[in-house]
């Protein structure tokens, strides 16, 4: 699905503007050190004020915070696919559900300990997106979001229908997590844990070069194959990694719910990422992020206060699409743009 | 661009803590506490229903949140339970175990609720009675009916009222019995592809054996649940020559199946069996398959006693619409809590459980026994066929030749 | 199997392809000529069959060809205001924001069904003109299906009319494949937009409305009606009348397959249809790369 380069809808971070950075900074050599600081400076006091959430929330609140960062590896890892590959995939869910099946059936089946159901998730997570994206692949744009909704719909169908192997619609409940994560602290701490480094390996992904020219391919995928990019191969290994983080979360799952179920490969479940991308801005790194935070409380807020939760959901989201046309982190960072139109001109 | 990730991380630390704050406020208890007996000055106590209230499954949700509430409000209007008023809080499940699982455990942790009520599915079912367990509260179930459910690890404190998985396919297995005979007959089977049809069917089938009817399957067929078109489907059974249909749809599905059933004349062909009750009857109205065999877990209409004639009518009063059962189990369900509360003169869940556990209950269906092994309900599970003639006093076609099979016909012993 | 078998059968699969083709058309035709998908699409189509049932039921069981008539163009008003006060804003935008904003509209207008019709499942029965089946050998079909069936032949043809020999229909052509010669026609293309998605949710209703008596209509419509829509609007090729119409035959013979012969697959099978054809032709059977 090609996004529009014109008009407001413009990702900030265009790899030609990244080009352009990149070798301004080789002039200055201290510019990248300050700013390297800066930056992980704010994330650091973020994750410290995650951090201390257990000894300042109450159960339930602890538990949202928690299913916010899960989803919130979820969304971003989406977000490889969506705002920085520019595939809009609606099928992600599939890998989310595999991860966190993957966990409970070997725990079902073959009585394996909750740790090699966790290692085994995003292999078996990367290895089902090779396959699914050996076939979507070759689709593009809307074909490509519907066709990857069929797939996450027929795995749906075969996990409710095969009751012997999957347990079918009720899922899978019991006694999957080991006991050190039986305590809700514990299971805080290894989510914000698996989560915070996660996300460091998928940032380290969009700045490498893979993840640069996954942005030329998605501004103009004629150029980049004219330029001798192999599209296909970077496209699939972006859908695997994809995979792979989306299984990981799907993990931190069953860390809350102690449980899976089929919903979770439903093609509404696919929606919700792209949901919180959309609100939460698709063109920054952590904008997902803030997209899962804002709605799974808002969520929660609008379920306890409204009986027509759908017809408060619906008049919120009109809003914030409406009226915040790059998610809202774009629209805090939007002072960016101006910022960095400020410093070119300086530049010059 | 410095600047700006700050800005950023500082925007996002500002909405978690701000977020956060929210969150932590928003435990504020009101009223009523999980132990103790009477005392205090508290005048309410809180009991959850967490259901499906919205979507295809609302109506069933919806409607055991009336009986639920009718009965709190009869409890209310007559003074209170132990001296407190009864408040009902309500969530939506929206059919999702996660979502369930969140509302739930607000509802436990928020609003202390000293009883639940719980979802329309059984998956759902299934996490809110692991929550019920983990958190020590007395937990109801009046519709979703899985057989898991009271044989799972974590039924310590959870109640089945409604007939379950086991109970509802004996029922109507002894129906077709009686209809067949000892002649070998030939039948198809179509119902919905997930854990409830299938097991369903299965059941059915076994249970059918059990009685002395000898038969050959001939065509079965597991549309998805809440497939629009059956046409094929049951062309399909049709071609195969069955002399009897068993259907699991229901519902919604179910007045589907009928309206296109009619259409390749299924009801003419072969004998129907499936769950026409109320709802079903009254929506499709004339179109109701006359002579079809059905089943139903509380028809009030089998039920001629005064205190369910009483029920019947404050319900239309309140609501406009006759009871289906859903409405009546989750009514029945509530008597069962009142007097567990009443006898153990406490909220406390151990006592409530205590108090429940192998009690006789008298409800609008007659005395009910919960069994202590697995705190199922023994109640029966009603059987008739569909009459070809409004009733004169409800204007629906409602059943002739009723039966209620009793809970020793259909209940399997305790394992 | 016998032949009468085989003729129920086959019409049973047209019956359900009739449905599937009225209910994609609109959506096609809307994103083709205004690029915007637009899941609250089957939300008109519940609407329209609920207004049926609500025609149907103040008259006290009859009027259903009134119902027919007039529940279509009540939704037609729907489309119309929604377009004028939401969607005009997000033409510009990206696909995923019109993907939200529609799905917004999809929530709100779930909720106000809920308040306006409840939560029951509701029946209506086929006009007594239509009631009754037809017998083929030794077997029977329904005379409404056979009717619903030539209600979608007369949808195609009317629309493959408008299409080709309609100004309009020249303009919503030119919409969908050569943007850039109807901006310098000189054509208004706000009232062009307006008028593209007032036929689609009229389409919609009439799908809603065509398929009253033929299943239960309650809650939860929308959602089911949408994914089989989009599917079968993917197959054909988005913007293609013709393509959702060979979408639908293709969609319907193969869930006709799964029931004969691997029924506890059956569900699974139109999204393998989806995989297999999409496999083959990425941009559908009939589609265009986009621009």
């Amino acid at each position: 699905m090609m996004l529009s380069t014109t008009g407001s809808t413009a990702p900030p971070d265009s790899p030609l503007l990244d080009e352009v950075r990149s070798t301004s900074a080789a002039t200055e050599p201290r510019r990248p050190r300050t700013r390297v600081a800066v930056r992980f400076g704010g994330l650091a006091a973020l994750v410290a004020v995650l951090a201390l959430m257990p000894s300042t929330l109450s159960a339930t609140s602890l538990l949202n915070v928690q299913s916010a960062i899960g989803l919130a590896l979820f969304a971003c890892a989406t977000n490889l696919l969506v705002g920085y590959g520019g595939l809009v995939s609606f099928g992600q869910a599939a890998f989310y559900g595999i991860g966190a099946y993957t966990i409970a059936l070997m725990w079902l089946h073959w009585q394996t300990s909750f740790w090699v159901g966790f290692i085994a998730a995003p292999v078996v997570g990367a290895a089902a997106a090779l396959l699914v994206g050996l076939v979507a692949l070759r689709t593009r744009r809307l074909y490509f979001a519907l066709l990857t909704l069929a797939f996450s719909q027929l795995f749906y169908v075969i996990v409710l229908q095969q009751t012997g192997f999957t347990g079918g619609a009720n899922g899978v409940f019991g006694a999957i997590l080991p006991s050190f994560l039986v305590d809700p602290n514990h299971a805080y701490y290894f989510t914000l844990a698996v989560a915070v480094l996660a996300l460091l390996a998928l940032w380290k992904i969009t700045r490498s070069p893979f993840g640069m020219t996954l942005r030329a391919i998605r501004e103009n995928r004629e150029r980049a194959e004219a330029l001798g990019v192999n599209v296909f191969a970077h496209q699939l290994m972006a859908f695997v990694l994809a995979g792979l983080f989306c299984a990981l979360a799907g993990t931190l799952f069953v860390v809350h719910d102690q449980s899976a179920n089929p919903d979770l490969l439903a093609w509404t479940e696919s929606g919700i990422p792209i949901f919180m991308s959309v609100i939460g801005g698709m063109y920054l790194f952590l904008g997902p992020a803030l997209g899962a935070l804002i709605y799974e409380q808002g969520r929660d807020v609008v379920l306890a206060s409204f009986s027509d939760w759908q017809l408060a959901f619906g008049v919120m989201l009109l809003v914030i699409v409406l009226f915040a046309p790059q998610g809202v982190l774009g629209l805090l960072a939007g002072g960016r743009d101006a910022v960095w139109r400020r410093w070119r001109t300086l530049r010059r | 661009m410095q600047r700006s990730r700050i800005g950023i991380s500082l925007a996002a630390l500002a909405a978690i803590v701000l977020v956060a704050g929210c969150g932590s406020t928003s435990s504020s208890s009101s009223g009523g506490s999980g132990g103790g007996s009477g005392g205090g000055s508290d005048p309410t106590v809180n009991i959850g229903v967490a259901s499906t209230l919205s979507g295809v499954f609302g109506a069933y949700g919806q409607a055991g949140l009336n009986g639920i509430k009718l009965a709190a409000n009869q409890l209310n209007a007559s003074g209170g339970l132990l001296g407190k008023k009864v408040r009902v809080v309500t969530g939506d499940d929206q059919i999702d175990p996660a979502t369930g699982e969140t509302v739930t455990r607000n509802m436990i942790l928020n609003d202390k609720v000293v009883a639940l009520f719980g979802s329309v599915s059984s998956a759902v079912a299934s996490a809110q009675e692991t929550l019920s367990a983990q958190y020590r509260v007395p937990m109801f179930f009046h519709i979703a009916n899985d057989a898991v459910l009271t044989h799972g690890s974590s039924r310590s404190y959870a109640f089945e009222f409604s007939p379950n998985t086991d109970m509802e396919p004996a029922a109507s297995a002894l129906a077709f019995a009686r209809e067949i005979g000892k002649a070998p007959v030939r039948i198809a089977t179509i119902t919905p592809n997930y854990n409830f049809g299938l097991d369903t069917v299965k059941t059915f089938l076994a249970d059918l054996k059990k009685d002395g009817v000898s038969y050959t399957v001939t065509n079965q067929q597991t549309p998805a649940l809440g497939a629009t078109s059956y046409t094929s489907n049951l062309a399909a059974i049709l071609s195969s020559n069955p002399q009897y249909v068993f259907v699991g749809e229901y519902g919604s599905d179910l007045i589907t199946l009928t309206k296109q059933g009619s259409g390749l004349r299924l009801f003419k062909k072969a004998k129907v069996g499936a769950m026409y009750d109320y709802d079903v009857l009254n929506a499709l109205g004339a179109q109701a398959p006359a002579g079809a065999i059905a089943w139903d877990r509380a028809p009030f209409w089998t039920v001629n006693t005064p205190a369910m004639q009483s029920f019947v009518s404050q319900y239309k009063a309140a609501y406009g619409t006759y009871p289906n059962e859903f409405a009546i189990i989750g009514y029945t369900a509530m008597q069962g809590w009142e007097q567990a509360v009443r006898q153990s003169k406490s909220f406390d869940t151990a006592k409530v459980v205590a108090a429940l556990s192998g009690a006789t209950v008298p409800t609008i269906r007659g005395d009910i026994t919960i069994r202590s092994c697995d705190h199922q309900a023994e109640v029966p599970e009603a059987t008739g066929v569909v009459a070809s003639t409004p009733s004169s006093q409800y204007g629906v076609r409602l059943w002739t030749n009723a039966y209620t099979a009793p809970p020793s016909q259909v209940i399997e012993p305790c394992s | 199997m016998t032949l009468d078998n085989d003729i129920i059968t086959f019409l049973s699969a047209m019956t359900e392809a009739s449905s599937l083709f009225v209910a994609a058309a609109g959506l096609t035709l809307v994103f083709g000529a205004m690029r915007i998908i637009n899941l609250a699409h089957g939300s008109f189509y519940m609407y329209g069959a609920f207004l049926v049932t609500a025609i149907v039921g103040a008259a006290g069981g009859g009027r259903f060809w009134l119902a027919l008539a007039l529940a279509p163009l009540a939704v037609a008003g729907i489309g119309t205001v929604v377009e004028l006060t939401v969607l005009r804003r997000v033409y510009r935008r990206d696909h995923l924001v019109q993907l939200v904003v529609t799905y917004a509209l999809f929530l709100i207008l779930a909720d106000l069904a809920l308040r306006f019709w409840g939560t029951q499942a509701r029946s209506v029965a086929p006009p007594s003109l239509l009631s009754g089946s037809v017998s083929i050998g030794s077997s029977s079909f329904p005379v409404y299906d056979l009717f619903a069936i030539g209600a979608a032949v007369v949808v195609g043809l009317a629309l493959w009319v408008l299409l080709q020999h309609t100004a309009l229909g020249w303009r919503i052509r030119a919409a969908v494949e050569d943007p850039e010669m109807l901006a310098t026609s000189g054509t208004n293309v706000p009232l062009l937009s307006t008028t593209v998605l007032a036929i689609g949710a009229l389409l919609a209703g009439l799908a809603g409305a065509l398929a009253s008596p033929l299943q239960s209509i309650s809650p939860g419509l929308d959602a089911s009606i949408i994914v089989q829509a989009f599917i079968v609007a993917v197959i054909g090729g988005l913007g293609s009348v013709t393509g959702a119409a060979i979408g639908a035959v293709i969609i319907s013979l193969f869930d006709t397959a799964g029931v004969l012969w691997a029924h506890s697959w059956e569900p699974a099978f139109i999204y393998l249809a989806m995989i297999v054809v999409l496999a083959l032709r990425p941009w559908g059977l009939l589609g265009a790369p986009e621009r």
